[in-house]
């Protein structure tokens, strides 16, 4: 029987190519790095056509001769960014939408100072929200309009959609959180633990460097540690850089969080699960999902370690539409929006489903209805079908 | 009896002396003191030493006073029991202080004992036995009391905001160093585990030879790590603490900045944020006002 050995002189030579190579890739890096760079975000014109305090309305006009009739507001969280969706031409949301004929509108929320602690869900909701939905149905001459939210800003348009269902035709949720008592995402835990109240009260708005050291510690050993890694056996890849670059700009350019949005957010929707009870009060108005009439494309990534699928896919069966669907993408949470593969995917079907939705009246008897009720894989294969539970039921959870 | 009793009559003799002769000396220098002083103009130094003097005066009396009853020979016997108690009072003081040192040490030896047992692979079960969570508990139990003496007179609130912030500072230094070596225990763990599979893989003579592979190796470990960790109740508990130390000591300092902003010609904190809540009011109730015009 033979002693097995390690062969230590493979080893070395592959750590003397890999010193060379390293060396090789320092001298190029340092000459990309030192170049000029494109790491623009959001290069896509807009025009802002109205402006609230600190909100503003952007506005995308159609690249093409024919649009949709129905002008879509796409309604970002108030974490991060909505850059986001127009990272860079070729990889951008934005582009996909107007290239394709949409009459496109998007909400700045622009960066909270001290003085926008005190505003929470009715101010963002009740007010803001419906100032602009209000102003685009004026402006385009339309009593209903598309309305798509991503993550929390998601969980904003289902609000909206269920106070204000005669003012929207079709309702898309992204990576949206709806049903909170989970425990399959590390951040449905943690927030169980948040001391909401203490935390608003100190810091008056969240401020973003404690947020993104939070999303960093979901994942810290690819966050931290393996992205950098990424970073540096690449680094002498010009388009890699910009990319990355543009990423990193991205990631924390952010502004802070309201303190009463957190505090609601984290009390009525994380710790008490109040939403899809039809418990949650906004203002004035209670929130009844019941409501949510309109069609609706529920969007969310299996691997999303923020938004785990968990926290989305129940929306469905919560709300009062007839006409719903569930997708599942293959990538996380912000692989959806950015990665190459889910450019192909994503907004393409958005972009097929409203189009799908989008109909004359008078012509809405000879098109063919839309699919009912579905759940869908990236593969496009029925997965579930998802039964709407009974009143009690709603209720009871 | 007589021989039981200390023998105290040589000693009670020579204090009531010097007592006496202290109070002499008190009462002779009041004497010098309010004799009138020779000057070219007595009127005016009069005026300006009047009240310095009368004060003296006061002083040297108030001592005089003091000596002379401290001279009388209960009062001298009963100084020297006190001064004959006083090594026993010291050492009862010391053996205490002692004691309680020992008592600490011996938490502190049988905490630190704990660190050095190595926790499995994937099992953060035992987090919360270490160093600094020992020495929070310390804090909490030794020190922090110091902090929460009441303070007295004009300036107490401003000492005990001061004292609070020291207590919150030091929870907050407590609580943070815990939550960052909890956050490095996936590191040593997954060092531990590297070792273990790279032994199996070099038994099995299956040793990659590309660095790479030991870092994927590696980083998936060390990931699956940080994913046991955050799930396990202590990550959470230390979480919640660190980020509610946080809160208490800047709400703390605040409150001291805030007294310091109280002296400058400048608006505070408060007062800005007081303005920006009435402003806020104030447009809600403008709005609703509007849109019951509109309807």
């Amino acid at each position: 029987m033979s002693q097995p050995t390690i062969p230590v002189d493979l080893i070395l030579s592959k750590l003397a190519e890999n010193a060379e190579r390293v060396q090789s890739r320092a001298q190029k890096a340092s000459e990309v790095l030192l170049e000029k760079m494109d790491t623009d975000l959001a290069a896509t014109p807009s025009e802002v056509v109205y402006q609230e305090d600190r909100i503003k309305l952007k506005h995308y006009k159609p690249r093409t001769k024919t649009r949709n009739a129905t002008p879509l507001l796409v309604v970002y969280a108030l974490i991060n960014r909505e850059t986001m969706l127009d990272l860079q031409p070729g990889r951008s949301v934005v582009e996909t939408f107007i290239d394709n004929g949409i009459d496109l509108y998007m909400i700045e929320w622009g960066y909270p100072t001290r003085k926008d602690r005190f505003l929470g869900f009715d101010d963002h909701i009740n007010v803001y929200m419906d100032n602009v939905i209000n102003f685009i149905r004026q402006r385009n001459g339309v009593d209903k309009i598309n309305l798509m939210g991503i993550c929390m800003g998601g969980t904003f348009c289902v609000i909206y959609s269920a106070l204000y269902p005669e003012k929207i035709k079709n309702l898309i949720t992204t990576v949206t959180p709806s049903y909170f008592d989970t425990d399959k995402g590390l951040l449905h835990v943690w927030m169980k633990q948040i001391d909401a109240d203490r935390m608003v009260d100190i810091y008056g708005n969240i401020p973003a460097d404690v947020m993104n050291f939070g999303f960093l510690l979901l994942n810290p050993a690819r966050l931290m540690i393996d992205k950098y890694v990424g970073f540096m056996e690449n680094m002498d890849n010009k388009i890699f850089v910009e990319n990355f670059v543009r990423m990193e700009k991205w990631i924390f350019d952010s502004p802070d969080l309201p303190g009463e949005v957190f505090r609601q957010f984290i009390k009525d929707c994380y710790q008490q699960n109040l939403l899809v009870q039809n418990r949650l009060e906004v203002g004035d108005k209670r929130v009844d999902l019941r409501k949510v009439t309109m069609p609706l494309l529920n969007i969310y990534g299996k691997f999303d370690h923020l938004v785990p699928p968990e926290a989305c896919e129940p929306l469905i069966r919560y709300v009062g539409s007839t006409d719903t669907e569930n997708l599942c993408l293959e990538t996380g949470h912000i692989g959806i929006y950015v990665s190459s593969k889910c450019q192909k995917e994503f907004a393409p079907k958005i972009v097929s489903w409203l189009k799908d939705r989008d109909v004359i009246p008078s012509l809405a008897k000879t098109r063919k209805p839309p699919v009912r009720h579905k759940t869908l894989s990236t593969k496009s294969t029925v997965t579930e079908t998802a039964p709407r539970p009974t009143a009690n039921a709603k209720n009871s959870i | 009896m007589n021989e039981n009793k200390p023998d105290t009559t040589g000693m009670e003799t020579l204090t009531a002396d010097w007592m006496k002769s202290v109070a002499d000396f008190w009462s002779g220098l009041n004497r010098m003191w309010l004799q009138p002083q020779a000057g070219p103009d007595p009127d005016s130094q009069m005026s300006a030493t009047h009240s310095a003097k009368n004060s003296m005066d006061t002083a040297i009396r108030n001592w005089q006073a003091v000596s002379t009853a401290m001279s009388a020979p209960g009062s001298v016997e009963s100084l020297l029991k006190s001064a004959g108690a006083m090594p026993e009072l010291l050492a009862k003081m010391a053996q205490h202080t002692i004691s309680g040192y020992l008592q600490l040490q011996e938490k502190w030896i049988e905490r630190y004992g704990r660190i050095s047992e190595t926790v499995e692979a994937y099992s953060f079960e035992r987090v919360d036995e270490n160093m600094f969570r020992s020495w929070i508990d310390m804090y909490e139990t030794e020190f922090r009391q110091f902090y929460q003496i009441p303070q007295l007179g004009l300036t107490r609130s401003y000492q005990e905001k001061f004292n609070q912030v020291m207590d919150k500072y030091n929870i907050y230094h407590a609580t943070l160093a815990e939550f960052f070596r909890i956050l490095t225990l996936p590191l040593s763990h997954t060092a531990a585990v590297m070792q273990e599979k790279v032994g199996e893989l070099a038994e099995k003579g299956a040793l990659p030879d590309d660095s790479q592979k030991y870092y994927q190796m590696w980083i998936k470990i060390l990931e699956g790590h940080y994913m046991k960790l955050f799930q396990s109740p202590e990550y959470t508990l230390t979480l919640a603490n660190t980020l509610n130390a946080t809160s208490d000591f800047t709400s703390a300092r605040d409150a001291v900045i805030q007294d310091m902003m109280s002296g400058l010609p400048i608006p505070s904190r408060k007062e800005i944020d007081e303005l920006e809540r009435e402003l806020y009011e104030l447009k809600k109730r403008i709005r609703t006002i509007e849109k019951g015009r509109q309807t």
